[in-house]
């Protein structure tokens, strides 16, 4: 087992697996924000989701995705981070963006105001501040903040971490009760919890995005227009990405096993870089007795050259006896041909029944 | 002989087998998450065609992208085809810096009996990504 994959595992560790949650890190657009509120719609109506959540998840990321945007490292050293989480009955929405140390009083100032308002009060308070903003035609100065409590009818938590003698980290946390009706005042739930675990290690790996949950086509297809926005103007290599990420997430769709009944499978998605290229991981369950199969197909892929990989790829495109919804028995000898790497993989028993598979494709650039 | 028209989606392609028009095309992007189901009718369609054909056919295969489980479909789909390649010419768009389409279109040439004819496209402009502003 190489280092990758046991890093595949640490963070599947970190993650709550039971739920879902998509982090995203590095500089936001307009598409990536639009692939964002995509994937969460569609995780929404998935869970039926009654409409005045929904508009309250929906702007609470809106407001926290604005927040991002305009306050993003034009260095490019430090990466904004954002996350929602779907887990047992409730919703939390992460972001951190960094802010220059000398700012942290007063925000710390304006979020205590902000969570010490009960619900009127803080009606008054978003009116009051915006006719403030409009005198003084500065815009921002904490309106989001406010409308980010008021959607979420709780408090938001926040830390800072600093980064050097000019930059922190700021944090802010929300979460929404899936039944809006009964506000839940118990605090535990605003607390960070594996947050900061969670960043570093993917500031470590210099992870782009990260998906956990449940793969399906349609996630697959949200997933997909995120990436393809992020990579914009690198048609070739965007490319290459895009078909190995399709090959590895139908792989999932199509043989992964959920140790929960629900439709899809759960598993894990992420892109990293590192100075050899893009790297693209995935984890999800399969059965303990594909192991061997499925040992001796990559092993099979990644000790044949160039050559004979295009052999074996004509003679599979052409063997239809090899013709259904499930295989085509083409994809990993795609992975392999396509990213021009030896497949990484590996397999972590975690019950009899179930081994959770890693597969890890490097694409040179 | 009725036309089999489907409009194209995010995972699908666009198919248009039209033998009174003799238009025949699989164009944009083809990722079903169950290629064989969904080229099922294309192939049924074709079977019956190359039964009565019309004089000249050409196909045009105009993907922007297409799956391991497409490519299997469409090898089928050639592999049918055969049957008529005197009077068949598949028509195999790719965009010029899309050397992967480019080299799927020779596979396929290579592996079939059948009449390829490989047209480079003009690359779309890739509009760059705007960062987002607000206020």
């Amino acid at each position: 087992m190489t280092l990758e994959q046991e890093t595949t595992f640490k963070i599947y560790d970190i993650l709550d697996t039971e739920g879902l949650s998509y982090f995203y890190r590095g500089d936001l657009t307009a598409s990536i924000t639009d692939g964002i509120l995509a994937l969460t719609e569609t995780n929404l109506t998935k869970a039926n989701e009654p409409v005045k959540v929904k508009k309250r998840v929906y702007t609470i990321l809106v407001e926290g995705l604005q927040n991002i945007t305009r306050h993003q490292d034009e260095t490019g050293t430090w990466k904004s981070f954002f996350g929602v989480e779907q887990s047992g009955e409730f919703y939390y929405i992460t972001m951190a963006n960094i802010i220059l140390n000398e700012n942290q009083k007063k925000l710390t100032s304006q979020l205590d105001k902000i969570n010490s308002l009960e619900k009127e009060e803080l009606k008054d308070f978003y009116k009051k501040t915006l006719m403030e903003n409009e005198l003084s035609e500065k815009g921002g100065a904490g309106l989001g903040l406010i409308e980010m409590a008021r959607k979420s009818g709780n408090k938001l938590q926040y830390a800072f971490k600093k980064l050097d003698d000019k930059w922190s980290y700021f944090y802010l946390r929300t979460y929404i009760k899936h039944n809006f009706a009964a506000v839940n005042s118990d605090e535990s739930h605003l607390n960070f919890g594996n947050i900061f675990d969670l960043h570093e290690q993917l500031d470590k790996e210099n992870v782009l995005i990260i998906f956990n949950g449940i793969f399906n086509q349609e996630s697959l297809i949200n997933l997909l227009s995120i990436i393809e926005s992020q990579m914009a103007g690198q048609a070739a290599l965007k490319k290459k990405v895009f078909n190995i990420m399709v090959e590895l997430l139908q792989n999932i769709v199509k043989h992964g096993i959920s140790p929960i009944k629900q439709e899809g499978n759960p598993g894990l998605f992420y892109i990293s870089y590192s100075k050899n290229g893009y790297k693209l991981h995935t984890g999800n369950y399969i059965k303990p007795d594909k192991i061997d199969s499925l040992k001796e197909n990559i092993d099979k892929v990644n000790n044949l050259n160039n050559e004979e990989l295009n052999e074996f790829y004509d003679k599979r495109l052409f063997n239809f006896q090899i013709d259904n919804n499930k295989e085509s028995g083409l994809g990993l000898i795609e992975l392999r041909m396509k990213s021009n790497s030896k497949l990484k993989y590996a397999f972590k028993e975690t019950s009899e029944k179930y081994t959770f598979f890693t597969i890890e494709v490097t694409i040179k650039d | 002989m009725e036309p089999l028209i489907r409009k194209a989606t995010e995972d699908t392609p666009e198919i248009i087998l039209d033998k009174d028009k003799n238009t025949f095309s699989i164009s944009e992007r083809s990722l079903p998450e169950n290629a064989f189901d969904f080229y099922k009718p294309v192939y049924e369609w074709l079977e019956q065609y190359i039964t009565q054909p019309t004089e000249q056919t050409e196909l045009h295969i105009k993907l922007d992208y297409f799956n391991t489980a497409s490519a299997k479909q469409l090898g089928k789909i050639f592999n049918l085809l055969e049957t008529i390649k005197y009077s068949l010419k598949v028509i195999w768009h790719y965009y010029a810096d899309d050397a992967d389409m480019l080299e799927s279109g020779k596979r396929f040439a290579r592996l079939t009996g059948i009449n390829f004819e490989l047209v480079e496209e003009e690359p779309e402009e890739d509009s760059d990504d705007f960062k987002i502003i607000y206020d």
